[in-house]
This record gives C-alpha cells, sequence and structure tokens, in this order.
C-alpha cells in the first residue's frame, strides 16, 4: 500500500454546482409532468373515519385523489431474517400526526396544493403519548454491553462521578426537500428521489405496490444534503410511484418542510445516566452507563449502540452499558448524524471533564493518560487508535498550555468570559461490499461505475482522487456513475462507509486497468495517454469489473448486494476492530450581561486513517464542527404534549447555525493508514467529525463559567 | 392557497378605490413577505390582492428640514443604508438591518413592515385547526396560554392572547415618537404610531386599528438630539437571522454626563412595540453609570407578567436594556 | 424545553381544541403573445442559459384558473426578454422552475427562511420563494444561470470551488447569488460583515467557513473588475 499524501484537488462536481447545473431529484424536468400534494392526519392516534375527495375533485386542475383505498394491502413481513417491511403506504388506521391520509396529483403546483387543503376528513381520536415522559409510555430494554465487572469495579473506585445527560429531540433538515418523481412508461417504474440508498428505495416500492423489483428503476445522481434522513425508505415514495402508475402520467412530490418534519425520521430525545470510576493513579477503571431515548411502538433505532463509540473510547475494562427504548406513538426516530455518538459522547466526554476535574487533572493530560491499543468489548486490538496523536496535535495548534486550569479564570477586559474546552470522540469504520466497472475509450472518456450516493460528502472526488492518481486519463471527461441501480448494484450509503465502499474498489479498478492496458500493449511503447494509447492500437475501449469484500465478509456478501440487501462489515472484523477518532478544541466567549455564547475557534484534528480527499476531509470535518455546535446550542425540536405533533417545524422556528455563528475552524489530520481496515488504510470520517465538538463547547463553557451544562441545548437562558 | 385577483394601481387613490370596489376580502400587498408568506400556510385567504408597488413616487426618503419622513415603499434596505440615518439615527438604520435577512430587506417596505403579523408557532401552524388560535380563529381559544411559551409575550398579555408583536423597526419608532401618514377611502390622516397597534385583549384577532381600505403611506420622525445616542439592541437565539427574544430601542439625549432624556421601547416581549416611560423616567437627570442602567432596565420589566417557560425573558430583557443604555450613551459622547 | 410538570397529559387540551402548461411563452412582443403565437421558451432557456438541461417545460393545456385569477407577465430572464400567462398565486421560485426550467434556484423552505431560492431583481438580491411571479413585471430577473457566459465562470463561482464553499451543493446557487449581491451592496469589507450579510442562506453541510474565504477572494477580484 502506497502512503503517500494524496494531493489537495477540487471537488469534482463543484463546477456544475457552482454554475446550478447539477441537477437534484425535484430538477429533471419531464413532460406532461403532475403535480402532488399530500394531505396529513390532525390526530395523534385513531382512525380516520371519513375521507370525501369531492371537494378536491372541484379544485380546477386537480385530476386525481389518492386515498388508502387505492392502495394494496401491506405486504407480508418477511419474518426475523427478511428486509424491513417498507413503510405503510396512505393506512386509515393514524400511528401520528401528520401521517400522510390523501395524496392529490393536479396540472398545476398551486392546483395540488389548492386540492389538498381542500380535503378536510374526519377522525375518530385516541388517547396518545406523546414523550418521553409521557404517561402510556412504554419502556423496553435492550442488550447489555458489557466488559469486565464494572460493579464490583466502581466499588473500588478510588475517584468517581456521576451526573445524567439529556439530548433533545432533533431533526436533519438538509435544505433539500424530500423529493420523489415518479414516471410509470413501457412497463418499468423509473423514480428519481434523494436517496441516500437507491436500492432500499427500489425494494421497499416494489414491497408496498407488490411490483416485481426488476421493473423498478431509481436514480439519486446528487442529495441535496442526507445526514441520514435519506437512508431508509422514504414515506412518500411509493405514494408518487403509484400516482404516476394511476395517471399513466410523471408526477412529482415535493414535501413541504414541515410535512417532512412529520414523516421523516429525526435524532431522539435521549437521556444518559453515567458512573464513571478511576483508581487512585487516575485511571479510568469502571463505567456504568444507562441510556434510553423515545421511540414509536414499532421502531428499530436501537439504544444499545449508544455504548458502541463510549466503550472504545479509553479501553476502560470494566463497563456495564444498558439501554431502553422508551415507546410512544410518534413516526420512528432514526439515523442522523453521528447517530448514537453525537449524544453518548456528548455525555460520555461531559463525565470524562467533570472527572478530570473532581481528579484535578488537566483534561487534555487526563484524555492522553487514558490510551488503549485494545477494544475492552471483544478483547481485541485497535487497528488503529492515534487519539493521542490527534490530542497532543490539537493541543500544539490551540496554545492548549496557556491555559489557566480554574474555571472562570479567563476573562476578557470587557468582562467576556472565556472558556477553552476539550473533548474527543470516535466512530466505527465499517465497510460494504462492491463491485465496480471501469471503461476507458479510446474517444477520450471514461466511465467508473459503482455503488454510492453524492450528498456533499465527496465520494465523487474521492474516487476520483484515486483514478486520476493512478491512471493518465482525462479528468474533464471521467464521469462517476454512482447512485444508480441501472449502474451497478448499490448499497445504502451512510454510517461514514462511503468511501471504505467506493475507494478501495475503485482502486482495484486501477491495478486490473493498468493490468489489462499492459497485456494490451504487450509489451509496446505507445505514446500519450491512456485513451492516446487506446487509439494507436485500434481498441475503441477497455472495461474491467472488480468487487470486493469487507474483512471476514465472502461472496455471500456479494450475491446479497445484487439482491439490493444491507451488508456491512465491521467495525468489529474478525480479528480486529475499526474505529475513527477526533479531538476538537474550543473556544467560547460569553457574554458579560446577556450570556450569549459564541465559538470564535475550533482546532479539530482527525484519525480516519489514510486521507484520500483532503479538500473535501477538510470540509467534513468543519461541517462536522458546524454541526456539533448547532446540536449543542441551537437545535431542539419543540412537541406541546397536548396535541403531538411537532410545533416547531420550520427553519425559522427550528434554529439551525448560520453565518454569524460560526468562527474559524481548523482541522488537521493524522493521515496514517490503518494496517487492517482496508486495502487503502482509510477510516470513515463524516460523522466521527461531529463527535465530540458538542460535549467540547459544552466543557469549555464550564471552564468559562463554572456552570457544567448537562442538557442540549444550552441557551441564553441558562446561563442567565 | 386559494385563487386571488392581483390588480397593480400606479397611483395611490387608484389602489383605495380598486380596494374600494374588489370589496371583502381584499388585501393591499406590497412586499409580500408577511402576507404572501401567511398565504402558503393557508392563514390568510385573501380573494383579491392589491399591489401597491407600482405606484410612483412613493418610496421616497427625506432627511432634510426637522423631520425625517420614509415613504411607505422604500425597501426596508435603503432606509437601512441611507447614510443620514446610519449617522444620525443607529436606531432606526440598526433595527432595520438586525431584521431579517438582506433578501428579505430588499423585499419587504418599510409601510408593510409595520403590520407585520406575529410569529406564535400556534398561530402559524394551525391551518388545519389542530392549535386552537384566538387570533387565527376568533372565540377558538389560545394554545400559548399553557403550551410551550418561551417565546411569548410578558407585556400586553390577554387571557386570549400572548403573541409576540415581532417586529424591530416599530420598536424604534416607537421610542422615536413616529407618526404615520395614512390614506383611505375617507381621506388621509395622521396617527401615532403607538396608536397603530392594539392590545389583544378579547379581540386578539384585531391587531391594527387601519380601517378597511387605508393603507400607510409615510412614517415621519421627529428629529432630535437624541438619534445620535441611540442604538437597536437586539438578542435572539442565534447570532442573526432570527427574531428577537429580547430588544431594546433606546435613545439618550444628554446633559454632560446626566440624562436629560431617555426613549426606550422593547421589542420580542410584548403583544405590541412596547414604550417603557418608568425607565425612561427613572433615568431623567441620573448620571448613567452601568448600576442606574441596571436599575433602569429593572424598571423597565417591573410590570412584566411572564408564562411558564419565558420568566427568563425579564433578566433578559432588562441586562438588554441596560447594555442598549450603555451603547447609547457612549454614542451620545462621540 | 422539555419540563413536564404541571403539564396536562398528552391529548388534553385545556383550551376548546375544535376541531407550465398554460405554455404561452413568447420571446417577442405582447402582441405575438396575444395573437396566440405560443413559442415554447424552453428551447430558447436551455440554450441561454442551462447548458445541463433539455428544457421541456412548456406544456400545452390551459391554466387551470379563472381569467381574472391569472394574468400575462413580461420581463427579461438572464438577458432574455419572457412572457408568459401565470397563475397569480405563482411564485417567482415556481416560475423559474416548473415552468421555465431554471432550477438553478433551490427550494428548500418556501418561507423565505433559508435563502436556497435567491436571486437578483433589478439587481437586487430576493428570496423568489415569497416574491409573487406577478411582481417582476418589467423587471430584470438574474438567476445563477445567467450569472456566467458559458464555461467561463464568475469570480464568486471560481472562488467557491477554490474554497470548497459548498458540499452537496444545494445551497450554492443561491450563497452565490446572495454573495455577489453582498459585494456588490459593499457589504463584504470584513469577515465579520460578511457573515451577517451571509447569514441569510443556510448551509447545512456547514461550509460558512469557506463560504466567507470565497467572498473575501471574489470581492478583491471583483473590485478589479
Amino acid at each position: 500500500m502506497s502512503t503517500a499524501p494524496f494531493p489537495d484537488r477540487a471537488r469534482i462536481d463543484a463546477f456544475d454546482k457552482v454554475r446550478g447545473a447539477t441537477e437534484y431529484a425535484a430538477d429533471i424536468q419531464f413532460p406532461g409532468l403532475l403535480h402532488a400534494m399530500t394531505v396529513t392526519a390532525r390526530i395523534a392516534k385513531g382512525t380516520m373515519t371519513e375521507l370525501s375527495t369531492d371537494a378536491a375533485m372541484r379544485v380546477p386542475g386537480v385530476v386525481r385523489v389518492l386515498t388508502p383505498d387505492d392502495f394494496p394491502p401491506p405486504p407480508p413481513t418477511g419474518g426475523e431474517d427478511g428486509p424491513p417491511p417498507p413503510p405503510p403506504t396512505l393506512e386509515k388506521r393514524i400511528a401520528y400526526r401528520g401521517q400522510p391520509v390523501a395524496v392529490v396529483v393536479a396540472e398545476t403546483l398551486e392546483a395540488a396544493i389548492a386540492g389538498a387543503e381542500a380535503v378536510r376528513p374526519n377522525f375518530a381520536d385516541e388517547q396518545f403519548s406523546c414523550r418521553i415522559d409521557s404517561a402510556g409510555a412504554e419502556s423496553e430494554s435492550t442488550e447489555d454491553w458489557t466488559a469486565g465487572d464494572a460493579a464490583e469495579a466502581m466499588a473500588g473506585a478510588a475517584t468517581a462521578i456521576e451526573a445524567t445527560y439529556e439530548s433533545p429531540t432533533q431533526h436533519h433538515n438538509p435544505i433539500e426537500l424530500l423529493a420523489t418523481t415518479a414516471v410509470w412508461a413501457d412497463g418499468r417504474l423509473t423514480i428519481h428521489e434523494c436517496s441516500q440508498g437507491v436500492n432500499v428505495t427500489k425494494g421497499s416500492v416494489a414491497g408496498a405496490l407488490h411490483l416485481d423489483p426488476a421493473l423498478i428503476d431509481v436514480k439519486s445522481a446528487y442529495i441535496g444534503g442526507g445526514f441520514g434522513q435519506k437512508g431508509l425508505a422514504q414515506r412518500q415514495t411509493a405514494l408518487v410511484a403509484h400516482a404516476a402508475m394511476l395517471t399513466g402520467r410523471p408526477v412529482k412530490l415535493v414535501l413541504p418542510r414541515g410535512q417532512i418534519f412529520h414523516v421523516a425520521t429525526y435524532r431522539p430525545n435521549s437521556r444518559h445516566r453515567i458512573q464513571l470510576g478511576a483508581d487512585a493513579t487516575g485511571k479510568m477503571v469502571a463505567a456504568r452507563y444507562h441510556a434510553e431515548h423515545e421511540q414509536s411502538r414499532t421502531g428499530f433505532f436501537s439504544p444499545a449502540e449508544y455504548h458502541e463509540s463510549p466503550i472504545r473510547m479509553y479501553g476502560i475494562e470494566n463497563y456495564l452499558g444498558t439501554a431502553a427504548n422508551i415507546r410512544i406513538d410518534r413516526q420512528a426516530p432514526g439515523y442522523m448524524r453521528a447517530p448514537h455518538p453525537q449524544a453518548s459522547c456528548f455525555a460520555f466526554e461531559s463525565a470524562v471533564d467533570e472527572l478530570a476535574y473532581k481528579l484535578d487533572r488537566d483534561p487534555v493530560a487526563f484524555r492522553i493518560e487514558n490510551d488503549t491499543k485494545v477494544d475492552p468489548k471483544t478483547g481485541h486490538p485497535l487497528s488503529s487508535r492515534l487519539l493521542n496523536e490527534c490530542l497532543t496535535e490539537g493541543a500544539r495548534r490551540f496554545g492548549w498550555s496557556r491555559r489557566s486550569a480554574a474555571p472562570g479564570s479567563m476573562t476578557a477586559s470587557d468582562g467576556t468570559q472565556i472558556g477553552w474546552g476539550v473533548a474527543a470522540g470516535c466512530y466505527p469504520s465499517m465497510m460494504p461490499p462492491a463491485i465496480a466497472t471501469l471503461r476507458i475509450g479510446a474517444n477520450g472518456s471514461t466511465r467508473f461505475a459503482t455503488s454510492g450516493h453524492e450528498m456533499g460528502q465527496g465520494i465523487r472526488t474521492a474516487i476520483a482522487a484515486v483514478l486520476l492518481e493512478g491512471l493518465d486519463i482525462n479528468a474533464d471527461k471521467l464521469d462517476i456513475v454512482i447512485g444508480d441501480t441501472t449502474a451497478a448494484p448499490q448499497h445504502m450509503t451512510a454510517g461514514s462507509w462511503g468511501t471504505a465502499g467506493a475507494v478501495p474498489v475503485a482502486a482495484k479498478a486501477v491495478e486490473r486497468m493498468r493490468a489489462a492496458v499492459s497485456e494490451l500493449l504487450a509489451g509496446r511503447t505507445v505514446a500519450g495517454n491512456l485513451h492516446r494509447q487506446l487509439a494507436t492500437v485500434r481498441r475503441p475501449y477497455i472495461e474491467i469489473e472488480v468487487s470486493q469484500v469487507g474483512a471476514g465478509q465472502n461472496d455471500d456478501a456479494l450475491a446479497q448486494l445484487r439482491e439490493g440487501g444491507f451488508v456491512v462489515a465491521g467495525p468489529e472484523y474478525p480479528e480486529f476492530t475499526t474505529m475513527s477518532y477526533i479531538a476538537h478544541f474550543v473556544e467560547v466567549h460569553i457574554e458579560l450581561h446577556t450570556r450569549r455564547i459564541r465559538m470564535p475557534r475550533v482546532v479539530s484534528i482527525a484519525d480516519c486513517g489514510r486521507v484520500i480527499s483532503p479538500r473535501t476531509a477538510a470540509s467534513q470535518v468543519r461541517g462536522g464542527v458546524v454541526w456539533a455546535f448547532s446540536a449543542a446550542l441551537r437545535e431542539a425540536t419543540e412537541i406541546d404534549r397536548r396535541y403531538g405533533g411537532y410545533l416547531n417545524n420550520d427553519l425559522a422556528d427550528y434554529v439551525v447555525a448560520v453565518n454569524a455563528d460560526i468562527g474559524e475552524i481548523e482541522v488537521g489530520f493524522v493521515d496514517q493508514p490503518d494496517p487492517l481496515a482496508n486495502s487503502m488504510g482509510l477510516k470513515g470520517l463524516g460523522e466521527v467529525a461531529m463527535v465530540g465538538a458538542s460535549p467540547a463547547i459544552a466543557n469549555a463553557i464550564f471552564h468559562a463559567t463554572g456552570k457544567r451544562m448537562r442538557e442540549l441545548p444550552i441557551r441564553i437562558e441558562h446561563l442567565l | 392557497m386559494q385563487p386571488f385577483t392581483y390588480m397593480r394601481p400606479t397611483t395611490a387613490p387608484d389602489a383605495v378605490s380598486a380596494f374600494a370596489s374588489a370589496g371583502a376580502d381584499a388585501r393591499y400587498i406590497a412586499g409580500g413577505t408577511t402576507l404572501y408568506d401567511l398565504m402558503k400556510l393557508n392563514i390568510e385567504q385573501p380573494r383579491h390582492l392589491i399591489d401597491i408597488t407600482a405606484i410612483a413616487g412613493l418610496d421616497k426618503i427625506e432627511t432634510d428640514g426637522d423631520r425625517l419622513r420614509f415613504e411607505a415603499l422604500a425597501p426596508m434596505s435603503a432606509v437601512a443604508t441611507n447614510d443620514v440615518i446610519i449617522r444620525d439615527y443607529p436606531v432606526l438604520a440598526e433595527a432595520l438591518s438586525k431584521a431579517a435577512s438582506q433578501q428579505l430587506r430588499n423585499m419587504a417596505r418599510v409601510g408593510g413592515n409595520l403590520l407585520q403579523r406575529t410569529r406564535c408557532m400556534y398561530f402559524r401552524n394551525g391551518a388545519d385547526g389542530v392549535y386552537p388560535c384566538n387570533k387565527r380563529e376568533p372565540g377558538s381559544g389560545c394554545a400559548a396560554l399553557r403550551g410551550l411559551d418561551r417565546g411569548q409575550a410578558v407585556f400586553g398579555t390577554s387571557d386570549a392572547c400572548t403573541a409576540v408583536s415581532p417586529g424591530d423597526f416599530p420598536v424604534a419608532l416607537v421610542a422615536m415618537d413616529a407618526q404615520l401618514e395614512i390614506l383611505g377611502p375617507a381621506g388621509s390622516r395622521t396617527l401615532p404610531i403607538g396608536d397603530l397597534y392594539r392590545l389583544p385583549a378579547d379581540t386578539p384577532h384585531l391587531e391594527f386599528t387601519l380601517a378597511p381600505g387605508e393603507m400607510i403611506t409615510a412614517i415621519v420622525v421627529p428629529k432630535t438630539a437624541a438619534g445620535r445616542g441611540s442604538t437597536y439592541h437586539k438578542i435572539r437565539d442565534r447570532e442573526s437571522y432570527a427574531f428577537a427574544l429580547a430588544s431594546a430601542a433606546v435613545a439618550l439625549e444628554m446633559d454632560g454626563d446626566q440624562v436629560s432624556r431617555a426613549h426606550i421601547a422593547l421589542g420580542g416581549v410584548a403583544t405590541k412595540p412596547w414604550r417603557a416611560p418608568e425607565a425612561e423616567l427613572k433615568l431623567a437627570g441620573q448620571r448613567l453609570t452601568p448600576e442606574v442602567a441596571l436599575d433602569a432596565g429593572r424598571a423597565a420589566f417591573s410590570g412584566a407578567s411572564p408564562g411558564k417557560y419565558n420568566g427568563f425573558k425579564v433578566e433578559l430583557g432588562a441586562r438588554t436594556v441596560a447594555d442598549a443604555l450603555l451603547i447609547a450613551a457612549e454614542r451620545s459622547r462621540s | 424545553m422539555t419540563g413536564s410538570d404541571d403539564m396536562p397529559e398528552d391529548g388534553k387540551a385545556d383550551t376548546d381544541n375544535r376541531t407550465a402548461r398554460s405554455g404561452f411563452f413568447t420571446l417577442s412582443r405582447r402582441s405575438a403573445l396575444e395573437g396566440g403565437a405560443a413559442i415554447a421558451a424552453a428551447a430558447i432557456f436551455a440554450d441561454a442559459s442551462s447548458p445541463a438541461k433539455t428544457a421541456t417545460a412548456a406544456q400545452s393545456a390551459p391554466l387551470p384558473v379563472a381569467s381574472d385569477q391569472a394574468l400575462t407577465i413580461s420581463a427579461t430572464i438572464n438577458g432574455q426578454p419572457v412572457a408568459a400567462e401565470i397563475d397569480a398565486r405563482t411564485s417567482l421560485l415556481d416560475l423559474l422552475r416548473e415552468r421555465l426550467a431554471l432550477t438553478g434556484a433551490k427550494k428548500g423552505c418556501d418561507h423565505g427562511q433559508c435563502g436556497a431560492c435567491t436571486v437578483h431583481v433589478d439587481g437586487r438580491r430576493v428570496a423568489s420563494c415569497l416574491t409573487l411571479a406577478a411582481k417582476i413585471e418589467g423587471r430584470e430577473v438574474l438567476t445563477i444561470e445567467g450569472l456566467s457566459d458559458g464555461a467561463a465562470l464568475h469570480p464568486m463561482q471560481q472562488a467557491f470551488i477554490d474554497h470548497d464553499a459548498l458540499q452537496c451543493g444545494y445551497c450554492t446557487p443561491g450563497q452565490i447569488m446572495a454573495a455577489v449581491a453582498c459585494v456588490a451592496e459593499g457589504n463584504a469589507t470584513s469577515k465579520e460583515r460578511i457573515r451577517e450579510y451571509m447569514s441569510g442562506n443556510i448551509c447545512r453541510c456547514g461550509a460558512y467557513v469557506g463560504i466567507v474565504a470565497a467572498i473575501e477572494d471574489a470581492a478583491s477580484k471583483m473590485e478589479r473588475g
């Protein structure tokens, strides 16, 4: 494996993006297009008793109103081992407020909206529970995560802290609205949708509408931000597909943001009770940690996974992690950037900070001294853990040695309180199988097709980095086809495994292509780049196909990939565990009187193995820091327990970070290849970038003020 | 959104007569940043829109003489960037430039901005009838009263409504004793800006004292030496592009170190732009120290009646007033 | 706000909780329109401004609204004269996207809360989602598609590439249109001022550091002309 740093390279799709030429799902034009708008349930639980379409059909331009009666019954579930059932289509049974109950299809968007407003269904409502502490919420324990004997070790700890932390309900809110356009023509259904898993979309629509999956194509070339919202099957997809089939015309639905709050997944409100103990030398020896979160009645987003990162942060040998779902009447929560560790590392890294203060230890030194090379859960080695390098380099760049340790001891001349905080994060580094084709043409073109979805993380740029580094081809005629079920078998892109899925297979394609060219030329020396060489030897093109599986996977994984399945290796590989790490250093300023919290600078150093695309990787980390800032100081979805649903369901009232909120963010990478994880030595980055930055902010606020903030978001009123 | 007819008269009298002949459910529209927004939410349902932005010569900004005069169709961004306003009346320029975004300030006109409707989430989120709202549907009740009231008012509330008057510029104008020029079917009149706004009482759906068919044609601000010693201080949940949690429009006439006259109005905390005469009186004749400023801030909020989650606005508001006073005093010295 | 003490039970309110087709596009004079000479503008738009698109926006059915709820507008978009019959309800954003196949401006909120739909009207940046399409009568509209000429990028576009001031790219056209205006307004004079005057454009990917750097860079080039 070469370990030379990859050169800085511009984002490969930026040229189109800055011209507005990139086509997102809602941008693709079709003749004869109809517009759809959904009608949603006003009640939080119960049954729709009456739905009249008359008024809507009288609205000029309305073509059709789809109701529950238009849809086939849900398919039988595949049992424990089968794929998850598709999301319901339209149903009379109401499980949560905002559930779609009808779809109006019209000649114009204005008519579709007016038609949807004209549908006024009647409902019979029932008692419901919509918050984690509601009467009627049902607690359900999940499996424990254990290492050693936490109870005994805690009893013997010389110093311990115990505290409870809370993270609020939060919604992804990518700026792109959920959008689906479906075209039914010549017996095939083509779906254009912003999806992080076109294979998932395909399977769920086939299941919901009882169609042969072989008749369905799904395309998601560019996604206007995903952050996990667009990974699972989306509620509107089958509705739009069915509307296209019934009307025989292309149908487009762009969901209003207020509706998206109610049908998309979200980061659940979660609570974290942590006991953390250290021995007399200051080594952390015991953790007892209970996590619980709000959950729908049937959802599967597991609270046990809150332990996946904390247990591997410092190798605490005795760890007892318990967890529970609190089941209530809402739509299911799901994966939102750094899904579990955003909340669990906020809690855990705050607790570590509290313990460091109690021990009177510097928070950076304390973390460095709690290094580990072993995964306590499995006993296997961590394939790489360069967190200490991150902490050391970050401290150097930040100027940590100039920090005055005592809380409240750093103040500006105008009375502004200054706080310096640190926290670390880790996130599983996983890997899906992949199949790729690479075709280089004598006409100057190159086409590389594989599994993956471009949502801004820069997967195309990372693929291009490998192809352009290894092959002498025209960069401007390189077509990287991903997010398309017709181009290559597709796997969901999430969990920071996109690059691990696409880049090693691209490198393998490079090797295979070089061998194929070498074979073709048979020792001849031909001038020019590969296109020129092919032209010279009168070969129109060379196409090769390669595949890869993760460590511990075999050809079964490729078969599952071809069937559109979910098949990810890691972070527990057969003989090792692979995690990405990061350290964040944060400066906060707190206004003397009105207590506004500002974050003028951050230094973040990541260990994501080998960095394939330095420029987009740095942007990923800055974006993660912005997300963590916003999660820590801004975002919370409000639910009025009397009504269910989400009250602040727009971008004015669901407050996310704006430009004026963000100061300087300096990013660095250790850039050392992981020796075991994959052929390229890379580890995931998109999620770990965010992990730990929220607790770094909370820890900095403690340093500035002496007030320990254990509940997010932290707002002005908490510091007045 | 239901269909509507759209007219674009080119003179103010034509607009007024167009309104009269359109009959019920007619609305004037200028920038549209409030009205069109609420139409998209199906909360405003006009049948006839009379676009007044084609009226010629109703966007002048006059700074000569003994008053400032802003015609109603001047964009917010134009008044905010007027050099004389920036220099001599920072409270006005800041109230405008700290509102919304530059895109919206380019669209919204200063006349329409005075008629911005509340951002109460229960008001905006209820076209499907889930949340009762007396403002939206008189007599239906108020979901905010025992609800998530962090953003609600602590002044001027009633048992029927606690919705905040969201504007920034109106707060500054109330502090500066502005007058409005109004044109309607019965002719023209002038109105002190404070009299434009109604308290919710038991009729929160009635927000303004304009008669049907009346439009604001100009805003007149008397010139005062207090203009240079002024500021609009706005505290919100993020650094920009957000409505106020608490804001203060402050202008000070100083006599040496002593305050001879203070103008103070509060935003983000009341059901209408809220003048604070208790605080103004308290300051008269005082040397403005940080302690005196905070006393005045506390006096401004002495009559506040918070709900469950918005109690912090009382202390935050007091400190916002205090900081605003210190900024204004500093400016009056330079 | 997660407090729950003394809150009513779930569901128990303490108050009474009662329950493009019109296709008339022409690049010529209004009289041609009135004469019924419907020329599909879309093909011209595809040529003029949107190289990546196969424009198919013009459709032929009449607008499904009463005649007094529709109107004909004439404006200049990206330098091209345009006339269209529109439903009075139509926003400028929907006119651009759904009728004219100019999909660079994006819908992110439809309520003036995100900035993704930013375009210029008579040289000033506006939120096209909250602008009635009727209001562009006689005005000049500039969208991202008209900002640069072919492959020669505007300095702001190049600066966004150079500073990686984007990730997913969805908010980018709005960011760039806002940024160009920010410089023209004289508001790109410091990092602090850029941050303030770009706060009407939300970038959920969090590319703000790059956006500020790009604007500082482009501003100096734009001033040099």
